[in-house]
């Protein structure tokens, strides 16, 4: 299979079918409302969030140090997922479609935040839907979350091609 | 006249020797979601380790659930568990005894 991903010159052309490009479209609006969602004051704690987000102090001890982690760190870390997201979308509007193939051309700045995007969709679905094995790509289409299921699987496809194009 | 001050200094002296005397430990914890080679390359990326050095640290993840992946003082501890959370790798920080 050709991969989605090729280096050209000093860019990263991606090629995608048209309907996957339609998909990916799609994701940047969810994860930025996954994302910002968390700020709702007083909500139950989100276990997106709590992954996306986690805690750098386990011990209890240090628990002081650990709020102080989190105030000084959490917008940044938000900052930089929702700066990643705005490039993306720029892309994904940005690309040509010919032939039914969906092709734009990113620069490496773009490729990284398309592999931070791709991994943070991965982890909030993950969470959402309780991966808790090692997910190997493979789906039980008797399972009723089969399509989201899917959905995983496809952007670890596109992430993996996409680390080994950024890896070469 | 207070002693308070001098007491107190001389615990915050204690206080940094500890810190200086024992370093952190960075720790990346296994996860279902992360790929294999996904964490190879932030490793790569993020300590400039060799590709070897980086993929036998992520096997470590993977098989024993977790990998020491650098140490130091708290501070510059505290700067890699940020930028590894940056990257959505699950990581803490803690004492190494």
């Amino acid at each position: 299979m050709v991969s989605a991903f090729k280096r050209v010159g000093g860019r990263i052309r991606v090629r995608l079918g048209q309907r996957e490009a339609e998909v990916l479209r799609r994701l940047p609006d969810q994860l930025r409302d996954v994302l910002t969602a968390e700020h709702l004051p007083d909500g139950p704690p989100d276990p997106v969030a709590a992954r996306l987000f986690p805690p750098a102090y386990r011990d209890v001890a240090d628990r002081e140090r650990e709020q102080e982690y989190h105030t000084l760190v959490h917008d940044d870390l938000l900052n930089a997922k929702l700066a990643n997201l705005d490039l993306v979308a720029g892309t994904l509007e940005r690309g040509t479609v010919s032939r039914r193939r969906w092709t734009v051309d990113l620069t490496e700045e773009e490729a990284m935040a398309w592999l931070g995007v791709l991994n943070d969709l991965r982890l909030a679905l993950g969470v959402r839907l309780g991966v808790e094995d090692d997910f190997d790509g493979r789906v039980d289409e008797a399972d009723p979350s089969a399509p989201a299921m899917h959905l995983l699987a496809y952007l670890g496809w596109l992430e993996e091609l996409l680390v080994e194009t950024l890896s070469a | 006249m207070s002693t308070t001050a001098p007491v107190r200094e001389r615990t915050e002296e204690q206080d940094e020797i500890t810190d200086l005397d024992v370093p952190w430990i960075v720790i990346v914890w296994n996860d279902p979601i992360n790929l294999m080679s996904y964490v190879v390359f932030v490793f790569q990326k993020l300590f400039g380790y060799s590709k070897e050095k980086a993929t036998s640290l992520m096997l470590d993840v993977h098989h024993r659930g977790k990998a020491v992946v650098s140490s130091g003082p708290r501070e510059k501890a505290e700067f890699d568990v940020f930028r590894l959370h940056g990257h959505g790798l699950w990581a803490t920080m803690q004492k190494d005894r």
